[in-house]
């Protein structure tokens, strides 16, 4: 059974697959730009102290998120 | 004269194969109304004599960033005869995106698939014919800090500068039913517009107006009439309403 899981909930290591991101105007398109769409899986890298940022592992490539904008991707995590 | 465009990703090996290309020749600009540095340069290649222009590397090309609004105005209001997409080998997936962002913007492709010998020495096998045939335009391997690939990448050049169809083959993003018939029928209304909307490609055109991409709001409100405007503006509407 899968789970729904906010991004900023996950501990490095832990990886699921995008099923939402909840944001919208220029944030969510450049999100979107940067690979960040329903169906991609990703893998948590690093946490920074309080959260802020969140690297991940995605494509390939990692890419380090702010919290508020991680705090919006949903993931379904096995 | 050619007029070539090298464009990438930040970081994928532009300035080392710029500086293959053209040697000692470069002066270094801006590009106009901004500070975004303008390298140019020229090489001459079989008798011909090519223009090459280095853009700001961008993941993306839309209005938002600065960097990435002038390599994207600079790809449709100058419209440079070759497009020199300049790809990390090792890293596709992420890559392609830019590159089937300027087959959408009717560019005149060739594509550099760089970092071959990193590519190699990873063990990781890529199909170029196969990969050349799916976006329909040239793909050469290259090794920028080598040289390696660099006469290949140069003939293609001046070859799909010369080529009068060399478009004909680009790979089309299809995106589905419900936005491919919203893309038409902003298509439709942009066709009858009494003035020339800019230069832009049409389809790209209505694919950034169902974005609401402000730029382009912006620079086509001149040439369209009020009601093919509001004609638009109900088919975003209608189109945002039903993907809802
Ligand atoms: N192994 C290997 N390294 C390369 C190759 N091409 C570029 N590099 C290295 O990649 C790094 C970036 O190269 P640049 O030419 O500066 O890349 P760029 O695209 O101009 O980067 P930005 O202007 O910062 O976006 C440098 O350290 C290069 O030496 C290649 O084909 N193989
Ligand atoms: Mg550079």
């Amino acid at each position: 059974m899968s789970t729904k899981r906010q991004l900023t909930d996950l501990r490095p290591g832990e990886k699921g697959r995008i099923i939402a991101i909840s944001t919208s105007g220029t944030v969510r398109g450049r999100m979107m730009d940067m690979g960040l769409v329903a169906g991609s899986e990703v893998k948590v890298i690093r946490v920074a102290p309080a959260g802020d940022p969140v690297e991940v592992l995605l494509r390939g490539y990692s890419l380090a998120l702010r919290k508020k904008d991680a705090v919006n991707v949903t993931l379904e995590v096995d | 004269m050619i007029r070539a465009a090298l464009i990438g990703n930040p970081n994928v090996g532009k300035t080392e194969i710029f500086n293959r290309l053209t040697g000692l020749s470069q002066r270094v600009g801006n590009f106009p109304g901004v500070t975004v540095e303008k390298k140019a340069g020229r090489m001459i290649h079989r008798g011909q004599e090519v223009e090459v222009v280095d853009l700001p590397g961008t993941y993306s090309l839309t209005a938002h960033a600065l960097d990435e609004l002038v390599a994207r105005d600079y790809i449709v209001m100058e419209r440079p005869d070759v497009i020199v997409d300049i790809v990390d080998g090792t890293n596709l997936e992420r890559n392609l995106y830019l590159t089937l962002l300027l087959l959408e913007m009717d560019a005149n492709l060739v594509v550099a698939l760089n970092r071959w010998d990193m590519v190699a020495a990873r063990g990781m096998k890529i199909d170029v014919e196969k990969l050349s045939e799916l976006l329909g335009c040239p793909v050469v391997q290259t090794v920028a800090i080598t040289g390696e690939g660099l006469e290949d990448l140069k003939n293609s050049i001046v070859e799909v500068a010369g080529q009068k169809n060399a478009k004909e083959n680009r790979a089309v993003q299809n995106y589905g039913d419900d936005i491919e018939q919203l893309i038409n029928r902003v298509e439709d209304v942009i066709q009858k517009s009494p003035a020339p909307v800019e230069k832009y490609p049409r389809r790209w055109l209505a694919i950034k107006m169902l974005e609401g991409d402000e730029r382009v709001m912006e620079q086509t409100r001149a040439s369209l009439s009020s009601p093919q405007l509001a004609e638009i503006l109900s088919i975003i509407e209608a189109g945002e309403a039903a993907i809802r």
